[in-house]
């Protein structure tokens, strides 16, 4: 047998497929335990490695109802790489169209915040270049770039994502008292948006007002200083933005375009 | 940083997230641990800068569960890049993956997406499949520039079609890519148990026995359980007494290889870990006063 023919078929029956003609060693019932060991174990690594990038999702639909989304995730979406640590970027979208989940319509953006955590905690290593900071007083505004540590991102939703993320951060009473606010959040269907950062080793998610998220996303994009304070308009306290960055870690540097 | 006589098999273990604030808080002695690489192809991030924290006190092994060497849909360059890079990163002792495949179309047809398996998928034992093998490993040793090791596999189904035996396979693979042989005793032994044969043991000397002597650069050792109707290679419990004396036959075998004990899942505390690879090095002491 072609040896491309003989794996895509035995990928093809892991996943289900029947119709395969694989000739295998051994007994039908051998068989049979053999393909469901791998199965077994692929859905198990599967599980894990989704629980690790998706904890709030988990915690919110539970393990066992977890598990089924899991298995199903990764029939309708299959990795693409060998690191695991890759996959998922799909499943925010496959939960918002999923039927079974229409009455937890947050999922979703749970999830893609989840996903930004997962990734911030992933991205390089940043050193705080505080010489150049000094740009600040000595360059024109236009030829300057704020640069935020790697991985932060900034996400809008119509559901309360910060205050439920930050409930499933909590233990005991503050816990109870978090998750009763979730409960008022999303019975008022209150929006929420957030910047995701890394502090150290572990990210941060910080609730944003709109006009600072809609900041921190012009300064992500590489909006030039200038334009993107002109745009953040008058009521925007650059001063205080500023404390903000350096506080958490944020802010990385300033850099100098000359052209 | 030795655990036993000059002349005995190096020992080390598999260092996981568990148990990393342990082994740097007490730095037992050991010649070297091995990770799974993938776990570190972030781009940065605590587990990486643990890493090159353990690099400064310990030889490190780059093991790979990712590489999916024998997929006929080739090597992913994405995979191969974040290891080259890891590589530059930690210099490691030795790099490894097994001889499996992982990657592969779900449906047949030009255009159809390939899918990782996230598995250590078992290759059939034939030319084509060497060739295979061949290509890709030489494809992988180029881009890292050094030799690897490949392993072999736990594996749950075989093909009715095999031209040739195992350790041919292996022979034959090390030869023409220039590669060594991770060998995983505990594998041999979970094999022989799925297929039935009358002694285990004896089958997994007899596998020792076929390999060329200077193709293995390194052997593995791990705990399997049985469930029903089926042995698993889970990595969760101690080495059992034959996979022992499998190991002792090939260390009299191969020499003294560095020797690594597995523990992935249900992992117990460090010590215990430490109390196994105590035992590899006391076989390896004693293989080498003969």
């Amino acid at each position: 047998m072609n040896e491309a023919l003989r794996q895509q078929q035995l990928v093809a029956a892991l996943a289900g497929d029947a119709s395969h003609s694989l000739e295998l060693r051994g007994s039908d019932a051998r068989v049979a335990r053999g393909l469901e060991a791998y199965r077994a174990s692929a859905a198990s690594i599967a599980e894990r490695a989704l629980a690790t990038c998706f904890p709030t999702v988990q915690a919110m639909v539970g393990v066992e109802n977890f598990t089924h989304l899991a298995h199903e995730f990764r029939a309708a979406a299959p990795p693409e790489r060998g690191d695991l640590g890759e996959w998922g970027e799909a499943l925010s979208s496959w939960l918002a169209a999923h039927a079974g989940l229409a009455a937890w319509p947050w999922l979703a953006d749970c999830a893609r915040l989840d996903l930004a955590v997962h990734r911030a905690e992933r991205a390089g290593d940043a050193a705080f270049d505080a010489a150049s900071l000094g740009l600040l007083e000595s360059t024109d505004p236009a030829k300057l770039h704020l640069v935020l540590t790697p991985g932060s991102a900034v996400l809008a939703s119509t559901w309360p994502i910060a205050t439920i993320h930050r409930a499933h951060q909590l233990e005991g009473d503050a816990a109870e008292r978090a998750f009763e606010a979730v409960r008022e959040a999303i019975a008022a269907q209150r929006g929420e948006r957030v910047l995701v950062a890394r502090r150290g080793w572990r990210a941060v998610v910080h609730p944003l007002d709109a006009s600072t998220a809609a900041w921190t996303c012009d300064v992500l994009a590489g909006v030039d200083l200038a334009e993107a304070l002109a745009r953040a308009g008058e009521g925007f306290d650059f001063a205080a933005w500023l404390g903000f960055a350096l506080r958490e870690s944020l802010l990385t540097g300033v850099v100098a375009s000359y052209d | 940083m030795s655990t036993g006589a000059a002349n005995a098999a190096p020992v080390g273990i598999g260092l996981r997230q568990p148990h990393y604030a342990a082994l740097i808080e007490t730095r037992p002695a050991l010649d070297f641990v091995e990770v799974h690489s993938e776990n570190f192809f972030a781009d940065g991030g605590a587990a990486l800068a643990v890493l090159h924290r353990v690099r400064e006190h310990y030889a490190v092994s780059l093991h790979g569960v990712g590489l999916a060497l024998g997929s006929a849909a080739g090597i992913d360059p994405w995979h191969l890049d974040r290891l080259a890079r890891l590589v530059d990163r930690i210099e490691p002792a030795r790099v490894s993956d097994h001889a499996c495949f992982a990657r592969a179309p779900l449906a047949t047809g030009i255009g159809a997406p390939i899918v990782h398996a996230n598995d250590l998928l078992p290759l059939a034992f034939t030319e084509a499949a060497l060739e295979i093998m061949v290509g890709n490993v030489e494809q992988v040793q180029e881009r890292i520039g050094r030799a690897m090791l490949v392993e072999n596999l736990s594996s749950y189904v075989s093909f009715a079609d095999d031209t040739m035996t195992e350790p041919e396979f292996f022979a034959r693979l090390c030869k023409r890519a220039g590669c060594d042989m991770l060998l995983d005793v505990n594998n041999l032994m979970v094999n022989a148990l799925n297929a039935g044969v009358a002694d285990p043991l004896a089958a997994c000397r007899a596998f020792i026995d076929a390999l060329p002597s200077e193709a293995v650069g390194e052997i593995h050792l791990a705990g399997y359980c049985e469930a029903d109707t089926i042995v698993i290679d889970d990595h969760g419990s101690r080495v059992r007494p034959a996979v022992w004396a499998a190991y002792e036959h090939a260390l009299g075998r191969f020499g003294p290889v560095p020797t690594l004990v597995e523990w992935d899942t249900d992992l117990p505390a460090l010590d215990v870990l430490l109390a196994e690879a105590a035992q590899a090095s006391a076989i390896g002491a004693r293989v080498a006063s003969r």
